[in-house]
């Protein structure tokens, strides 16, 4: 077997899912729901699906302020989005200053259905410029914090009124977990579930799961080797149970053949298999557009397609009655200058803007809105408007019911932005 | 599920991903602390083989470390070979983008293959670990520019990398695929574009809180404008582009009217910076001693790379010889890749590759394919990253494949676990002298009974080890092996 350059570009996250890449003796096992069941009224959770934007995406150049006129289109000569004017290359208007990137198109509907809040202007108060560290700090929920080892996410799981021994409660689709899972709160990594089995000669696969276990039992209690050893042998049991017929998504959903679609869907199979999951975590990476972003056209606008169309399938493939019990939130490190820089791209800057989708939503665009007149900009960049922090404070509280924030968000307040709908 | 206040405060003071600290791991239970000998063999190769034992035994510590820092000097003929018998790896850029214009996916794989022959094979362990080092610190992706990037590999970080770290630093930023993959390259006076710039302090030389500010950045960026790449496919100063108005950077003014001669000043004074030093030392001491080395080893490991002005031996020579790196033994959590070197190297004398792609794909479901790391500060060090479900699940499941490599589990290899393990009697000796053999060390009694009570189906230890039983489960048994606790920990 070569590796083709669609290998390559599988391995970059492009294409799908690597089954593939494994030999053709490893045992298939596809997963399916045992029933298809819409979620009822003793569901008092929405199930939580946060996607991390990796490497600050480009705010001004996804929900365009077109109405912004010259302030925006002079900083910008070759890599501005058109105002709205019909071509399928010029924004889509939103509310007359605002308009979605052309490629943002598949999330329209949705938005239109007030399915789909944007918070323009959001971000973190830290004012770093690293990557690292701005996603460190946005994922542990602590800006500035290099100490804290845990990340937003299972503090609220961990401070959660309720009990949930799944060991699908919390997971992460990709080989590392993201930093806003780590913590005591078990959550799972995984790349893909039809590939997570043991594989070897079939009739020993039992016994050799059984001593792996025994070898897994370690002196220390409580060794984290451990006790992710023996959320591998809990999620092999838990897929043996579900047959093997091929997912296929409800309503016609087609998702990217893309590492962001891949994850959205096994999302959403989880969710169906009723199998306890309460937060996913998808990342989208490549927002890093030093050069050549590209306009209504190139690199940008490819990553903003691969992620309208992996939310609207994602959106289509729940349906009305489970989206009634799902919110999905996204977020990135921080945005891009508001000047595009000599190689036709654009440097770190301050605040992007984030998407909540589901019910959660109320609609509309979000923003505390100065301008970008350079009074406005924070050192040059769109200001930091909306603390990311408040936006999802609102979602834990009104749709998770989750009211210890002073333990998920430590010394902080939020300032809640009332965007978001109760249960 | 609860969770106590002390598991709770055991996750209060882990410091950022990168520099993860992992308080909460306990794997010394597994290292035989004892036997420095295999401690030190653990960390200055890509995994101990039997050989490697008997090495360090008749040389002894400090020989066998001087003997390995001393690089050049040790005979190194299977690799000379493989390089010899593959065109490629040596070509100049030019042909080297022909080649690859011709069959792209041929050379990508013999890019990813190389690496990995290499650090299996090479006798210069130490050598190897250290350009695997700086492959992470001076990390670049490979898809776009596979030629350059190859070039980067060769011309780059190997003849430096038990060098001095001014000459690696400058040969970095002058490497053409540094300067696209941070755009360098596009940069120029008019609108400079500040990516290496950033990364250049941040990553590569003082560290994210080693003292520079954004106005730095922007700063250092200016100098480094017309830093290019020509039409050669070299690093090229194109002189129109540069910014030849004054800068100032960390308090040092750099005057007008100069070009290339700031931009190597620059280099200079960032790899002679103290905040370099620590950096890059608390860097190698994660590596190469613990996920929380000692700030004790920090500093001294700092001080030594201040003295002698970044010479990398003598920073290696000063670690691998602390006290703190002996008392280390077994604290690191195997990345995927040292996993899966470490196990072919363990089997090779019965390994037998043909075709390595379905070896090397085994890297990409576990995270850890090399060279398709995007970002740039590389793949993580520390073992709380790696340490999860799919890791996990994706390692066990290899070691299991590498096991049954000789019933034709693994396309393009073949394995005679006769030629690896000696033979046995008895089945409880025939765990312990695969364990010996795989690990270097024996098995705690009670994992030796739950392998006898799998492959034999009772305890009977004295169970008599037939031709059949042998061909039957010893390829279960190593696989068990690999994929236990006890051969992930270094």
């Amino acid at each position: 077997m070569k590796p083709s350059r669609r290998q390559v570009l599988k391995a970059l996250g492009v294409v799908g899912l690597s089954q593939a890449l494994f030999p053709s003796w490893m045992p298939r096992m596809v997963f399916a729901p045992p029933s298809v069941q819409a979620q009822d009224s003793s569901n008092e959770h929405d199930i939580l699906v946060v996607i991390f934007q990796r490497g600050g995406m480009d705010g001004l150049n996804t929900i365009v302020p077109f109405g912004e006129g010259a302030a925006y289109y002079d900083k910008r000569p070759t890599i501005a989005i058109a105002a709205p004017d019909g071509r399928d290359t010029s924004a889509i208007d939103l509310n007359g200053f605002f308009g979605l990137h052309p490629s943002l198109r598949p999330l329209k509907d949705i938005y239109d259905a007030n399915g789909l809040s944007i918070v323009h202007g959001a971000g973190s108060p830290d004012p770093t410029r690293s990557h690292f560290d701005a996603m460190e700090y946005m994922e542990r929920g602590i800006p500035g914090d290099k100490m804290t080892g845990t990340g937003w996410i299972n503090r609220h799981l961990q401070s959660a009124a309720w009990e949930n021994g799944s060991p699908f409660r919390a997971i992460g689709m990709g080989t590392l977990l993201p930093a806003s899972l780590r913590g005591p709160i078990s959550a799972l990594a995984m790349k893909s579930i039809t590939d997570f089995h043991l594989g070897g000669r079939s009739e020993q696969l039992s016994g050799i799961q059984n001593t792996l276990s025994r070898l897994y039992t370690l002196p220390t209690t409580g060794d984290m080797l451990e006790t992710q050893a023996s959320s591998v042998f809990s999620v092999i049991d838990m897929l043996k149970q579900f047959s093997a017929i091929e997912y296929v998504a409800d309503h016609g959903a087609t998702y990217p053949e893309t590492e962001f679609g891949m994850g959205l869907r096994q999302i959403a199979q989880l969710i169906k298999a009723e199998v306890g999951l309460e937060v996913g975590c998808v990342d989208i990476g490549g927002w890093d557009t030093h050069d050549n972003q590209g306009g209504a056209q190139g690199a940008m606008s490819d990553l903003l397609s691969d992620f309208a169309q992996g939310l609207a399938a994602f959106n289509a493939d729940m349906g009305e009655v489970w989206m009634k019990h799902i919110t999905v939130v996204s977020m990135s490190e921080f945005g891009r200058t508001a000047v595009e820089n000599a190689s036709a791209g654009t440097d770190h800057g301050r605040a992007s803007c984030m998407f909540v989708m589901g019910a959660g939503a109320t609609g509309g665009v979000h923003a505390r809105w100065q301008g970008l007149h350079t009074a406005a900009l924070d050192e040059g960049d769109l200001a930091v408007t909306t603390d990311y922090r408040d936006v999802i404070a609102e979602i834990l509280l009104k749709r998770v019911q989750n009211t210890s924030l002073e333990t998920i968000f430590p010394g902080y307040t939020p300032n809640l932005t009332d965007i978001i709908a109760s249960r | 599920m609860s969770v106590s206040r002390r598991e709770f405060l055991r996750y209060a003071s882990i410091l950022a991903a990168g520099t993860a600290a992992a308080q909460f791991l306990t794997p010394p239970v597994y290292a035989d602390e004892s036997d420095a000998l295999l401690h030190v063999l653990n960390r200055l190769t890509w995994g101990p083989r039997p050989a490697d034992y008997a090495a360090i035994q008749t040389m002894g510590i400090e020989e066998y470390i001087d003997w390995q820092l001393d690089y050049a000097t040790i005979p190194d003929p299977q690799v000379d070979e493989f390089l010899a018998a593959r065109r490629i790896l040596s070509m100049p850029i030019n042909d080297l983008n022909r080649a690859i214009e011709a069959d792209y996916d041929l050379v990508l794989s013999l890019a990813l293959w190389s690496r990995l022959y290499l650090a299996i094979h090479s006798e210069r362990q130490l050598y190897e670990r250290m350009v695997e080092f700086w492959t992470d610190h001076f990390n670049i992706p490979i898809p776009d520019y596979l030629g350059e990037r190859m070039v980067d590999a060769r011309d780059v970080i190997r003849p430096h990398a038990l060098g001095y770290f001014r000459e690696l630093l400058l040969a970095s930023a002058q490497s053409p695929a540094m300067l696209y993959y941070l755009d360098n390259a596009v940069s120029s006076a008019e609108h400079p574009n500040e990516n290496y710039a950033r990364e250049l302090m941040e990553l590569h030389t003082l560290g994210v809180d080693g003292g520079y500010t954004e106005v730095d950045v922007v700063e250092v960026a200016r100098v480094l404008t017309g830093w290019t790449v020509g039409n050669q496919s070299q690093f090229s100063f194109d002189k129109d582009k540069h910014d030849y108005d004054e800068k100032s950077i960390l308090g040092h003014i750099f005057p007008a009217g100069r070009g290339l001669e700031e931009g190597l000043q620059l280099l200079d004074m960032l790899a002679t910076h103290p905040s370099t030093a620590r950096f890059i030392s608390s860097k190698l001491c994660r590596r190469f001693v613990s996920d929380t080395p000692p700030d004790s080893l920090i500093e001294s490991t700092a001080s030594v790379f201040r003295d002698t002005e970044g010479d990398l031996k003598a920073v290696m020579r000063h670690l691998l010889t602390s006290s703190e790196f002996m008392a280390s033994a077994g604290q690191k959590f195997r990345r995927p890749l040292e996993f899966l070197v470490a196990a072919l190297r363990v089997l090779q004398p019965g390994f037998q590759i043909d075709n390595p792609e379905t070896l090397l794909y085994t890297l990409e479901p576990m995270g850890h394919l090399p060279f398709f790391w995007h970002p740039p500060n590389g793949y993580p060090d520390v073992g709380i990253a790696w340490m999860n479900t799919n890791g996990l699940m994706h390692r066990w499941n290899t070691a299991l494949q590498l096991g049954l490599a000789g019933d034709g589990y693994f396309s393009g290899a073949a394995l005679n676990l006769d030629a690896v393990i000696p033979p046995a009697a008895t089945i409880g000796d025939l765990v312990q002298t695969t364990a010996e053999h795989l690990l270097m060390r024996s098995l705690p009694q009670d994992d030796v009974n739950e392998l006898v009570l799998l492959l034999v189906g009772s305890n009977d230890l004295d169970y008599a080890v037939t031709d059949v039983l042998r061909q039957h489960q010893l390829p279960v048994l190593v696989g068990l092996i690999l994929a236990s606790p006890h051969f992930q920990w270094s």
